[in-house]
């Protein structure tokens, strides 16, 4: 079919695709399929099933955006005047604590693969700044983003993204991460709940123990991953950016992640592999997140995304 | 084709004085359906009143001059909006001894 391509949309033109586009979602359209996480209400009168530590139903809901604030105006989008924004609520625990129910907010789009196994790549143009409901500048009130694929392929289920750790109990800290457990057993992982649903490498957004410098159970660092992002100089004065991750589904590996203009080498590192979910095979969920540090909201806005592989 | 977007913007939260949901952005749309979702209600004389609120950013809110029905009883509640900036929200106020309510808000959006 890409022989008989007679034109491409132009928003394409800002962006870096494989070969084969999954998907090319510029929210100006709608949202485009994404939609927000909640937990598995398969119990009695519809209730999750089980005890987690993490209360995940209360994560802020994503919405259709026109990044508009009290003294700019209306922002738009980098092209166009809708963007999807991540919100989370007013609420955030300690970074040695779990989140806080609320504290996050995340997107996911739900999806199987259909290509052989190989490269996969997420991109995104992006914004984010905390709500503008006090004075100052307050970059430090946003923790964490990231992005990452869901993948369950037949011998595994993995998460394999990356996330800027931005502050850390108000304290920047500007350095990415990538999906990493570290050796420890699933009731450590899930903040030592027995038969929690999430396995030791699920869910690192909100799971594993947390710790003063920013380490966590479920992230490694990215060598010489510190990175001064564009902020800019008010909470209402928002830059798109731009952010790659390549990854390779064949070796079950990272490839490269890309941040505006600075491209980290991740080969060889490589995901943490779970024993296979029910019911999920074939699973490829990209997905968006974005942590709040402190009692005010954070917002996220997605211009666009493209999904791409090989 | 028209555009629509069904958002859960509270999930089953215990009210006990009162609410404000989660400020919701709507400019691309241009009709509005708010619902509130009473799963239970607890206390004596207990008794919800919603109104629907708008904002010139997000953070300062208006009375918009829409009300809910005063609610005493678990059951699906609904308001119509259909004229309104970008922001759009729900507030209440919760009165009785002892009350609380669990629900839902919901906000259907369309264009």
């Amino acid at each position: 079919m890409k022989d008989y391509v007679i034109a491409l949309e132009s928003g394409l033109s800002k962006y870096q695709p494989l070969s084969t586009l999954i998907c090319y979602d510029d929210f100006d359209n709608g949202l485009r399929g994404w939609v927000d996480l909640h937990p598995n209400y398969v119990g009695k009168d519809f209730n999750t099933l089980r005890y987690s530590h993490v209360d995940k139903t209360q994560w802020g809901p994503i919405m259709l955006s026109s990044a508009s604030f009290r003294f700019v105006g209306t922002h738009g989008s980098m092209e166009g005047t809708y963007s999807m924004k991540l919100s989370t609520r007013p609420v955030a625990n300690s970074y040695t604590e779990a989140p806080a129910a609320g504290s996050l907010s995340h997107g996911i789009k739900r999806l199987t693969t259909h290509l052989p196994k190989g490269m996969r790549q997420f991109e995104m143009w992006y914004a984010y700044t905390p709500e503008q409901d006090r004075q100052g500048l307050s970059e430090q009130a946003m923790r964490a983003f990231g992005v990452f694929f869901d993948i369950q392929d037949d011998d595994h289920r993995y998460f394999i993204g990356a996330r800027y750790l931005n502050a850390v109990d108000g304290e920047m800290v500007r350095k990415w991460q990538v999906f990493q457990a570290k050796d420890v057993t699933d009731l450590d992982w899930a903040y030592g709940v027995e038969n929690d649903w999430c396995k030791h490498g699920i869910d690192a957004m909100w799971y594993g123990k947390r710790y003063p410098d920013g380490t966590t159970d479920g992230f490694e660092w990215v060598p010489d991953g510190y990175q001064d992002l564009c902020y800019n100089e008010s909470d209402d004065k928002i830059n798109w950016s731009y952010l790659r991750l390549l990854i390779d589904t064949k070796k079950r590996e990272y490839v490269e992640l890309q941040s505006g203009s600075t491209v980290f080498d991740l080969r060889g590192m490589k995901p943490t592999l779970t024993a296979p979910y029910a019911r999920i095979k074939g699973l490829f969920n990209p997905s968006v997140w974005v942590e709040n540090d402190t009692d005010r909201r954070v917002f996220f806005y997605v211009d666009s995304v493209v999904i791409s592989g090989e | 084709m028209r555009h629509f977007h069904a958002s859960v913007v509270e999930r089953r939260i215990t009210v006990k004085d009162g609410f404000a949901a989660h400020p919701m952005e709507a400019g691309w749309a241009s009709e509005a359906i708010f619902f509130l979702i009473v799963e239970e209600v607890q206390g004596t004389d207990t008794m919800l009143d919603a109104v629907v609120e708008i904002s010139a950013d997000g953070i300062t809110w208006i009375p918009d001059g829409t009300a809910f029905a005063k609610i005493t009883a678990p059951g699906n509640y609904f308001v119509k909006v259909s004229h309104f900036g970008n922001w759009l929200r729900v507030s209440g106020i919760v009165s009785g001894a002892e009350a609380s309510l669990k629900l839902s808000v919901q906000l259907h959006l369309k264009e």
